[in-house]
């Protein structure tokens, strides 16, 4: 697919400055969000590539701005979805409520 | 529908032997082979980037089988294929203004290849 994952050649994004010693997760959610995707592929109901395919997916605009593991994360709802294991509606709910637990 | 404990992550990580395909599949290219890469615009997944489309490059080695992801993605088709490590000059892909010595390796499947004449 010509997402906008390829991105071979595409000037204007800045310089490559790799961090020293780069810790593999730099946020807790990270480090959540990948463990869901492992523990959801474990459902047996998609493959390394399918998920892959979900985050290439992503409108390129949306790609471009999101980080990597939110890419993970939104390619990991849009299988959920898809495979009917959850609803948007239940993701709209829980968000929903954790934003008024935060609040609180 | 089968689910992953938590007891049995570490040992089922382990375990895990990627996309490498214990069987054998015709050779269609050898070390040193000239080959050209097709010109696809698949709508799914594809490991063939647009940049690499439609270019000239070398057979360097021969990784062994694994399974193709395009087919993988699109109906879970392993469709096992041999995956080789391809080279290209860096003018073959970017143009003239590119550097006269550089190199750019890219793992390579079957279908992504034709004989070069």
């Amino acid at each position: 697919m010509n997402g906008g994952h390829d991105l071979g050649g595409m000037h204007g994004l800045g310089p490559i400055n790799p961090e020293p010693n780069e810790p593999v997760f730099h946020e807790e959610w990270e480090r959540r969000c990948f463990a869901l995707t492992l523990a959801c592929g474990f459902l047996g109901e998609w493959n390394l590539d399918m998920s892959r395919r979900a985050r290439e997916r992503m409108h390129p605009a949306r790609y471009l701005e999101t980080s990597y593991y939110e890419h993970w994360l939104i390619g990991l709802q849009t299988l959920l979805v898809e495979t009917g294991l959850i609803t948007e509606e239940e993701i709209a709910r829980r968000m929903g409520e954790i934003g008024a637990e935060e609040t609180d | 529908m089968r689910a992953l404990k938590a007891e049995n992550v570490k040992k089922i990580l382990q375990q895990s032997k990627g996309a490498r395909v214990d069987v054998d599949v015709p050779l269609k290219f050898k070390s040193g082979d000239r080959v050209l890469t097709r010109n696809i615009n698949p709508l799914g997944h594809t490991r063939l980037p647009r940049y690499a489309r439609g270019r000239q490059g070398v057979i360097d080695q021969h990784h062994g089988v694994f399974i193709f992801p395009d087919t993988h993605a699109a109906n879970g088709d392993k469709n096992p294929q041999n995956l080789y490590s391809v080279r290209f000059t860096a003018r073959e892909l970017w143009g003239d203004s590119a550097s006269e010595t550089d190199k750019i390796y890219m793992d390579l499947w079957d279908d992504y290849l034709e004989p070069a004449n």
